[in-house]
């Protein structure tokens, strides 16, 4: 038969051992975006969660106990606040866990010797903010991420400004210069 | 038809011998790898299969130009397909460290992030693909 070699016999054998039992992974790739890594979404993400804290804060009980469509309006906004918190305090921890476990290397943590207890504190003080609804432990995380961000920046001896967010929120981010 | 039989039963020989060994708990000579990502086309390309030699460095060290599997030195857990590039500050291997690049540069990450890779870390030589 032509076009029959061993080569395309040993290939279909292969392949169907694969079939069997998987082939492991040869990674040709990089985390994407490659190399990049950036601590201003973990910071909008805690701006967000401090955000969710002040709409809680402001939004009114629905009066009358009695009024469907109002008692459903309020716990239809005070839902989505929450949601919105949890959501956000946790690309808090998932930003900055990349960020410290993937691009931080050994002599960065020497460099910078409250790097793990940053981290360490920034995670306690997401949770913390999902569990509760806490305008102070809000501000603490959003303190505790610019000092991250202050210290990834600065590990690029990139200087950095700290900025009006901009946002309805206020607060600053820590940016790049 | 005949390279079907042929193919059956060389599976059969390969299924038998890979569970051997993995009750034998002792190394395959040969990996199979299957490729994920860009950073090495257009040699090699996401999907692609590749069987790899692991017994290639036991008695000669990695050569410039091999394609070849290693731990990532950032996560082991993972393993990485890349090539042996040049020593670039004028050392001759003698430190036995070795630069490894993807082939497309742009879209990789290799010794440019994570630096030299110890022998230990290589796992073998890129053979052939199927």
């Amino acid at each position: 038969m032509s076009g029959l070699t061993l080569d395309s016999v040993v290939s279909r054998a292969l392949r169907m051992v694969d079939g069997l039992s998987a082939p492991d992974v040869a990674l040709a790739h990089c985390d994407i975006p490659c190399g990049i890594y950036d601590p201003h979404y973990a910071q909008i993400a805690a701006l967000s969660v401090l955000r969710m804290n002040q709409l809680s804060d402001a939004l009114e009980l629905a009066p009358d106990l009695k009024n469907k469509p109002d008692q459903a309006k309020y716990h239809n906004s005070m839902v989505r606040y929450i949601l919105v918190k949890e959501e956000h305090a946790e690309i808090v921890k998932r930003e900055v866990r990349i960020i410290w476990g993937d691009y931080f290397k050994p002599e960065h943590a020497e460099k910078y010797a409250d790097l793990h207890a940053t981290v360490w504190n920034i995670m306690k003080l997401a949770s913390k903010n999902k569990v509760e609804m806490n305008m102070q432990a809000a501000q603490d995380l959003l303190v505790a991420v610019q000092k991250f961000a202050e210290m990834f920046w600065d590990s690029k001896g990139t200087k950095t400004a700290r900025v009006p967010s901009g946002q309805a929120i206020g607060g600053e981010l820590v940016v790049p210069q | 038809m005949k390279a079907s039989r042929s193919a059956g039963s060389l599976v059969g020989v390969i299924a038998l011998l890979a569970a051997a060994v993995r009750v034998l708990r002792i190394g395959m000579p040969i990996g199979r790898y299957v490729v994920e990502g860009h950073s090495m086309e257009p040699a090699y390309r996401a999907g692609d299969r590749v069987l790899v030699n692991r017994l290639a460095y036991i008695r000669w060290p990695p050569r410039v130009g091999d394609v070849v599997v290693l731990y990532d030195p950032e996560r082991r857990s993972r393993r990485l397909l890349k090539r042996i590039a040049p020593p670039t500050d004028g050392d001759d291997g003698a430190l036995r460290r070795w630069i490894v690049l993807g082939d497309n540069a742009a879209d990789s990450r290799d010794s440019r992030q994570f630096g030299s890779v110890a022998r230990r870390d290589i796992i073998g030589k890129a053979w052939r693909k199927y």
